[in-house]
Order: C-alpha cells, then sequence, then structure tokens
C-alpha cells in the first residue's frame, strides 16, 4: 500500500507538470476553462433564483416553511438520477448539467439568505420604519447588509458543491475536469483520476477564497 | 438476496470493511495483486460480473442460467465497468467469472499478439492471461468492434475502409468509450496500423446513447459500435471494413478464476456456447434495448426455449 | 416521457432490494461518521490549535467529487461495498465534525463549572452533561448528513453498486426513463422517511428541550 500511494503521487507530479498534459482539446487549460464555465453559470442562475426566492420569504416572513422544506427535499436529490432523466428528455444537450447543478446549488442559496434575513434584529427594521423608511429601502438599506455575511456563506457554500459535481458532464459526454475523473475510470488510470480530483479541489478552494475576498471587501465598503 | 431487517443490515454491513479489507487483492495501481484469495470451488457459488453495456448483461445472465441449471449458486452483478476495471476484480476476488471477447481480451492481456485465428487466439490466451485466471472454450457468437459512419459521411469523404480514414487525417472526430482511446482494438491500433490520426477523440459510451447520439447529431464523423448492434442496420449507418485486420475475431468466450473452473462450470458454459448464436445474441440485446425486456427475463426464457435449463 | 406502470408492478421486489441496500450504504456510513467524529469534535473543542486543522481538512475533502473518491479507492477496497461506505463516510464528516463542534461549543461555561464544582470527572462531565445539552446541534447535522448519504449513494453506481443508483445507469443506456424516475422517486421517499424518524428520535432522546419550547 504506501509503495502504491507513493507511487500514484509521484505519477501525480509529472502527469500534472507535462507540457502536453496542457494543451490541446483534452489538455488541463481547457478543461479547467470548460469546468468554470459550468461551474459559475450555474452558480450565476442558482443565484439569480435563490436570492430574490431567500430575500422575498425572508422580508415578508410567508411561504418560508414551503420554501426550507422544498430545500431539503432539493438536498436529497440524487444529482445522478436527475442528469439522466434530463438526458433523456432533452438529448444530447447541455441541459442535464445545468438543471442539475441549479438544482443542487438554489436549496443552499435559498435557506442562508433566508436565515441571514430572519436573523436580522426586529428592532432595527422597526426603527427603520419608524424614521419613514418604505419597505423596499428597509430591505435594500437595512436587511440585505446585515443578512450579507449568511448569504456569502450560502453562495460560497453553493458554489463549493457545484465545482464538485460539474464532474458529471464528463458523464454526458462533455468536458470539465470531470472528463479525467471518468476517463481514468474506465481506463484503469488512477493518476488521471487523481490529477483531475486535485484540480477540482484546487478550483473549488480557490474560488471559496475569492469569494470571502469578495466579502471582505464589500464589508469594507459598507463600513467605511 | 435475503431480507434482514434494518439494524441487523445494519450491523452486518458495518461488519463488512474489515472482512473485506482482508479479502480483496487489488492493491497496486494496474491491479496486479495475488491471485486466488476467494473462496474454494463452484460449490460456494460463483459471482458473475458484467461490463457496463447490454449484451455483456445478457450474456451475464446467460451463464447464469444455465450454471443455476447444473446446480451451481450465481449472483451476478451487473454494470461493473470496464475491461480495465473488470480483469482487476477478477484477479482481486470481488468476481469470479466473466463474459469477455477473444480479440479484445487477448490484446488486454497481449498488446503486441498477432494471432488472428481462433484457435491461435485461444492458445495465445491461455499464455498471456495472468496465473490463477483461465479462459473456456470460445462460443460461436461473436460480437466485434465496428468503426462506423453514416452514409453521408462516407460518401462525403470516400470512406469505405479503415485505410480509407488516413486520408483525411487531422480533419475527422471519433467517438468512443474512453478506454477505447488507449486500447490497440481502437485508437492506438488504427494510428499503427492504418496511420489514421484523427482532429479528436471525444469519450463517450459503448455502442450506447452517447456515440449513437453523436453521430446520428454529427458531433462524430466515426463511431466505434458493436457489430451486433441493431441500430447499425437501423441508420443505415456503414460500417468500415478492415483490409489489415487490426481487429480480431471477437467470439464470446468465458473468462473464469481457476478456483471455480471445475467440471460442471465448464461442461454448463461450453453447452450454452454452442447453441447461442450472433444472430441470437444480437435479438436478445434488441429485446433489452427495444423492448425494455430485463436482460434476466431474456436470457432465463432464452435458455428455456433451447432446452439448457428446465 | 411516459412512465411504464407495469415496468413498476413487475419490479416491486427488485425495487424493494435496491431501496434496502440503498438505506444501508447511506446509514451505515453516517454510523461510522458519528464514530469518527465524536472523538474528533472532543478533540476539536478541547484543544483550540487543532480544531481549525481538524475542520479545514474536513472541508477540503467535501470539495474532492465523490465519483473520483470512489475510483480512488478501487486499490484499497475494490469493487466491494466496503468501498461505498468508506466514499461515504467520507463525506458525512464535513457536516458531522463542524455540528458536534458547535454542539459542544454551545454547553454554557457556567454549567461545565457547576458539574465541575459538584466533583463530576470530566469524562463524566463529557458523557453526561456535554454531550446530552450539544445533542441537538449534534443532530441537526446527523439529518443533513443522513439526507446528502442518501442522494449521494448513487454516485456508487459508477463502481457497480450504488443501490437505487443502479436505476439511473440502466435506465440511461437503455433510454428508459421509468427506472430512472422510480429511483428519483425512492431515493427522495427514503431521505423524507429517514429525516422524519431523526426528527421524531430527537425528540425522544431531548425530552427536556420539549418542556422549554411549551
Amino acid at each position: 500500500m504506501p509503495d502504491t500511494v507513493y507511487e500514484l503521487f509521484t505519477n501525480l507530479g509529472s502527469w500534472l507538470t507535462s507540457a502536453e498534459q496542457w494543451s490541446g482539446p483534452d489538455g488541463i487549460g481547457h478543461r479547467l476553462a470548460e469546468h468554470l464555465q459550468y461551474s459559475l453559470l450555474a452558480t450565476l442562475i442558482a443565484a439569480a433564483i435563490g436570492l430574490p426566492l431567500g430575500l422575498l420569504i425572508g422580508h415578508t416572513g410567508r411561504g418560508a416553511f414551503v420554501a426550507i422544506n422544498l430545500a431539503s427535499f432539493g438536498r436529497a436529490l440524487p444529482t445522478v438520477g436527475l442528469v439522466v432523466l434530463v438526458f433523456l428528455a432533452s438529448g444530447l444537450s447541455m441541459w442535464p448539467v445545468y438543471v442539475a447543478l441549479v438544482a443542487l446549488a438554489v436549496p443552499a442559496i435559498v435557506t442562508n439568505t433566508y436565515a441571514g434575513m430572519t436573523a436580522v434584529d426586529p428592532d432595527v427594521k422597526d426603527a427603520a420604519r419608524g424614521q419613514g423608511m418604505r419597505a423596499h429601502q428597509v430591505l435594500f438599506q437595512v436587511e440585505l447588509p446585515l443578512a450579507l455575511p449568511l448569504i456569502m456563506t450560502g453562495l460560497r457554500l453553493a458554489l463549493i458543491q457545484v465545482v464538485a459535481t460539474a464532474t458529471i458532464a464528463a458523464y454526458v459526454s462533455f468536458g470539465g475536469l470531470g472528463r479525467y475523473v471518468f476517463d481514468g475510470l474506465a481506463q484503469r488510470d488512477l493518476v488521471q483520476v487523481l490529477g483531475g480530483a486535485v484540480l477540482v479541489a484546487v478550483v473549488a478552494v480557490v474560488l471559496d477564497l475569492a469569494l470571502s475576498g469578495l466579502q471582505r471587501f464589500l464589508f469594507r465598503h459598507r463600513t467605511a | 438476496m435475503n431480507r434482514r431487517t434494518l439494524l441487523g443490515g445494519l450491523l452486518a454491513a458495518a461488519s463488512v470493511p474489515a472482512l473485506a479489507a482482508c479479502s480483496s487483492g487489488i492493491t497496486s495501481l494496474e491491479g496486479e495483486g495475488s491471485v486466488g484469495q476467494g473462496s474454494g470451488s463452484s460449490k460456494d457459488g460463483i459471482t458473475i460480473g458484467t461490463a457496463n453495456f447490454t449484451e455483456n448483461q445478457v450474456l451475464g445472465y446467460l451463464y447464469a442460467a444455465v450454471l443455476e441449471a447444473a446446480g451451481v449458486k450465481t449472483t451476478v452483478r451487473p454494470n461493473l465497468g470496464t475491461r480495465e476495471i473488470l480483469i482487476p476484480a477478477l484477479k482481486g476476488g470481488d468476481i469470479d467469472l466473466l463474459p469477455e471477447y477473444q480479440g479484445a481480451l487477448l490484446h488486454y492481456v497481449a498488446p503486441k499478439a498477432t494471432a488472428t485465428e481462433e484457435g491461435e487466439m485461444q492458445n495465445a490466451l491461455t499464455i498471456a492471461l495472468p496465473a490463477g485466471l483461465q479462459v473456456l472454450p470460445y462460443g460461436m457468437a461473436e460480437d466485434s468492434d465496428a468503426f462506423v459512419v453514416t452514409r453521408e459521411t462516407a460518401e462525403k469523404y470516400g470512406l469505405t475502409s479503415l485505410a480509407d480514414l488516413a486520408k483525411q487525417n487531422g480533419k475527422l472526430v471519433i467517438g468512443a468509450a474512453a478506454e477505447v482511446k488507449t486500447r490497440e482494438v481502437g485508437a492506438v491500433g488504427l494510428k499503427d496500423v492504418y496511420g489514421v490520426e484523427f482532429k479528436e477523440f471525444k469519450s463517450l459510451d459503448s455502442s450506447g446513447p452517447l456515440v449513437k447520439g453523436a453521430l446520428k447529431k454529427g458531433d462524430v464523423d466515426v463511431a466505434n459500435l458493436f457489430t451486433t448492434d441493431t441500430d447499425i442496420q437501423a441508420n443505415d449507418w456503414v460500417v468500415l471494413t478492415d483490409p489489415k485486420n487490426l481487429i480480431p475475431g471477437q467470439h464470446v468466450v468465458p473468462l473464469i478464476a481457476d478456483r471455480k473452473a471445475d467440471a460442471t462450470v465448464r461442461k454448463a458454459l461450453a453447452e450454452l456456447g454452442n447453441v447461442l448464436t450472433t444472430k441470437d445474441l444480437t435479438e436478445l440485446n434488441r429485446q433489452v434495448d427495444k423492448d425494455k425486456k430485463d436482460p434476466e427475463d431474456v436470457a432465463d426464457a432464452y435458455a428455456k426455449q433451447k432446452g439448457l435449463t428446465k | 416521457m411516459t412512465i411504464d406502470w407495469s415496468w413498476i408492478g413487475d419490479h416491486t421486489d427488485d425495487l424493494t432490494t435496491l431501496s434496502v441496500s440503498h438505506l444501508q450504504a447511506a446509514l451505515t456510513a453516517v454510523f461510522l461518521g458519528l464514530l469518527i467524529s465524536l472523538p474528533l469534535a472532543v478533540v476539536a473543542h478541547r484543544i483550540r490549535p487543532l480544531r481549525g486543522l481538524l475542520l479545514g481538512l474536513s472541508n477540503v475533502l467535501f470539495t474532492i467529487p465523490s465519483i473520483a473518491v470512489f475510483v480512488l479507492l478501487l486499490p484499497v477496497s475494490g469493487l466491494t461495498r466496503t468501498t461505498t461506505v468508506i466514499g461515504l463516510t467520507i463525506y458525512t464528516l464535513v457536516v458531522l465534525l463542524r455540528n458536534t463542534v458547535e454542539g459542544l461549543d454551545s454547553v454554557p461555561q457556567k454549567t461545565k463549572e457547576a458539574a465541575k464544582a459538584m466533583g463530576t470527572r470530566p469524562l463524566r462531565t463529557l458523557l453526561t452533561v456535554e454531550l446530552p445539552l450539544a445533542l441537538p446541534v449534534i443532530m441537526a447535522g446527523v439529518r443533513i448528513a443522513t439526507v446528502m448519504s442518501i442522494s449521494l449513494v448513487s454516485v456508487a453506481t459508477y463502481i457497480g453498486d450504488g443501490g437505487l443508483g443502479q436505476l439511473f445507469t440502466d435506465g440511461f443506456q437503455r433510454n428508459f426513463p421509468t427506472p430512472v424516475i422510480a429511483g428519483v422517486v425512492l431515493t427522495l421517499l427514503l431521505a423524507l422517511v429517514a429525516d422524519a424518524l431523526l426528527v421524531a428520535l430527537q425528540y425522544v432522546l431531548t425530552p427536556w428541550t420539549r418542556k422549554r419550547g411549551a
């Protein structure tokens, strides 16, 4: 076993550093770009759906029970099943990938946005209204900034999950870093599988750090 | 499978890791573990592993049907993956028997093998297989790899044989299962034997929905399919001829761990091999893929109809 | 996309077997995950420097695609249920570890001091005071980990296991939606039922939280 692990990691080193591995349609550069495209687009779509939904529920306090339960229902959706189902309905297209990734990301965004909104002190909201602020002003100038940390947590969690799961695109013939994982499985080339996995983890960690940096920047901006 | 109570199952499953950690012998990258750690003889039952395409599952259940009729207990594990995954699992003792294809198997264990005639290939296999594994007599049925183009593509580029592909080097996209990229009977052999270089290799599946969908849509120009796939005829696709015999004969052949290959098993599988024709196999595949019947039911019905089981 | 109801009628036995096998894999993983994360959480709770390290490590494990974990385990445990369970266990850790640490953190310092003043030994305090008080937060983690595991089991279909996930690969290969729909619906049902049972279990295990709520 120790020999195997040692061998695996030394081979990984040469796999990751060989120039040949980085170029061409199956090169790391291209696969990385595809993976980023799938992940970022899916998270953006999910945010466009989940953020307004979470804000609305949090602001009005209506529909919370349904939304939170739907979200935990969504967490139980098996991604592989969803991908296959959409594939059978839509044929060879990007639909299965995006539907599955968005379905994965929306629950985390909705629940955290909602949680952030409910965590805002009711007294603060009352005070804002007492000062004559309109409903939308309370939402955008008081609640949203205060809820931002939790909202960002939701977005970061969603993005990490999406990056790890975008691997599935390779199952339905598309690219991304999952190509290395699925091809490595078919060829029993564990170095390739490990290479793909490490790259996915690096992308997830780097994007997470970038978002947390953005979060810090937003806060400094707000308090300044 | 016997039904356990939930709690009992939980406890049993929890105790599996310790046991299985001892029994699995696949400990290196290439799966070169020691062989023969699985238990005893065919009397303890046989686990049949099958690859990730319909036909292999049909064959697995056919093996199960005739073995059960001969008094051997069987478990079929469908859809385990590719040859590259299955053979290490066979060596490691996770499975005992798997339906294989002569030429493809030979090129897997001996990539530079030159034998093309069935008898020669059988001998070459007997020599090349790792200790502990053996092939039983091959059957009549054959399922070869085919490189296929649409009628339009064939006319557009004037393609009739694999040799014609080299005239279009750098222009065509090939679609096949990922493992075909690194196989001799695949992209490697096409380059070595015919000098074919593709613009791109697209990893799809084994004669499944992806590769056929991509060929129909025009996402790939050349597709690797199985000759027993009825969609080739149904879509009027052109199978490129193989003048230099890159693709060896692919008679169905049982690959089995020595410890399970006793007289009962040999006899039962040989009888099946002598009855099952390529035409039969193609029809059974069609029933599973198109009529959505279970591979197990299709196999059982066939074995019964042919008098192989009662 | 139509459902072939007769297929479902003909396959109730198979669907039951796959559901049981699916649930077994998921629950075993959560059980093992708890066994591993409880002591780790105690360590992370007591020894501050290790806290960031352990939580960070479990977060990084979470970013690795599950399919890759299953494949990389093949040299260790082959095409077996063990591979599935180890892979799933790794994913439960991130949730279970974080929630257990947070649960232990949530126990008021005063309560622990009171126990100490009464001469209760540290281990006893942990078992009889801290863990029970941390239980609601730990159980919240167990619920999330359970639902997550149930949804994740199907990925193991790529290594020939995966419980209900086998219906997905089968339906995919044959262009046959019925088994896929059955698999998705049953997975959701398993998750719902398991979650409801855990809520009930928590209700029974933490009688004191009820009184406070009333």
